[in-house]
């Protein structure tokens, strides 16, 4: 939680998600700046078509390390205002989003600083995970690399 | 001493079992490494996952090695395989 006002928003949801909707959560007349990142699905990987992703989270934990990383943008950033994380579950179909991040600050460099730094962590340490449904051959649950444990994060190159 | 404590499974790891949660009971001291073990003589096919897995232990993460748990009654362990949010 921030002082003077500034608020922590984060939202696990089935429902579609809205960058309209969080861009307006986290504007606010002292700031200038509003950045947003929309992690959006892709229709193919390594040349196999994908269908439809589907999102599974080990939910009170997600939200807690998502308060984590908050804390964290509020004390790299101090300037930062507003913080809305939105993460969809479930069946995602292909270029709809999955996750959006808008964030508030006075001046543009915090708030394009902290969203940067939200996505690349929570990719790192948030416990959600995607399937990628393929239009032929069997499902594959993803890694990221920035996971420590995964195994493409052992990868020399 | 033994406790009984809740399993959650995820992911990959809950296709391996065939199960989202069970209860367990192990002993109260015991290290990261010996629970996972421990699940892997349950539930043999999560063997695949074990150099790519992290125990979270009320919350928290554990990855598998000598690391000494105190586990009480009712504390939730989660099996996590590699994360792919985002």
């Amino acid at each position: 939680m921030a002082a003077d006002g500034g608020q922590d928003l984060i939202t696990l949801t089935t429902d579609k998600l809205s960058a309209d909707g969080v861009s307006e959560s986290v504007t606010c007349p002292s700031c200038g700046a509003v950045s947003l990142f929309i992690g959006t699905t892709r229709d193919h990987f390594e040349g196999k078509k994908v269908i439809r992703l589907e999102y599974e989270a080990y939910s009170p934990m997600a939200e807690s390390e998502l308060r984590k990383i908050c804390r964290e943008i509020r004390t790299k950033w101090p300037s930062v205002r507003h913080i809305n994380i939105q993460h969809r579950l479930g069946v995602v179909p292909i270029t709809e989003a999955s996750v959006i991040i808008g964030i508030s600050s006075p001046h543009r460099s915090d708030s394009l600083e902290a969203v940067k730094y939200c996505i690349n962590t929570l990719k790192a340490t948030v416990p959600i995970w995607k399937k990628e449904i393929y239009e032929s051959g069997e499902p594959c649950w993803k890694e990221n690399k920035e996971c420590l444990w995964a195994d493409t994060g052992k990868d020399p190159k | 001493m033994n406790t009984e404590v809740s399993v959650l499974y995820f992911a990959k790891s809950a296709e391996l079992t065939g199960l989202k949660a069970e209860n367990i009971t192990v002993p109260s001291n015991i290290s990261s490494l010996q629970l996972w073990q421990h699940l892997e003589t349950r539930h043999p096919r999560l063997s695949v996952l074990r150099d790519q897995v992290v125990l979270a232990v009320c919350q928290e993460y554990v990855p598998l090695g000598e690391q000494l748990l105190t586990l009480r009654d009712g504390d939730e362990v989660a099996v996590i395989p590699p994360l792919s949010g985002g």
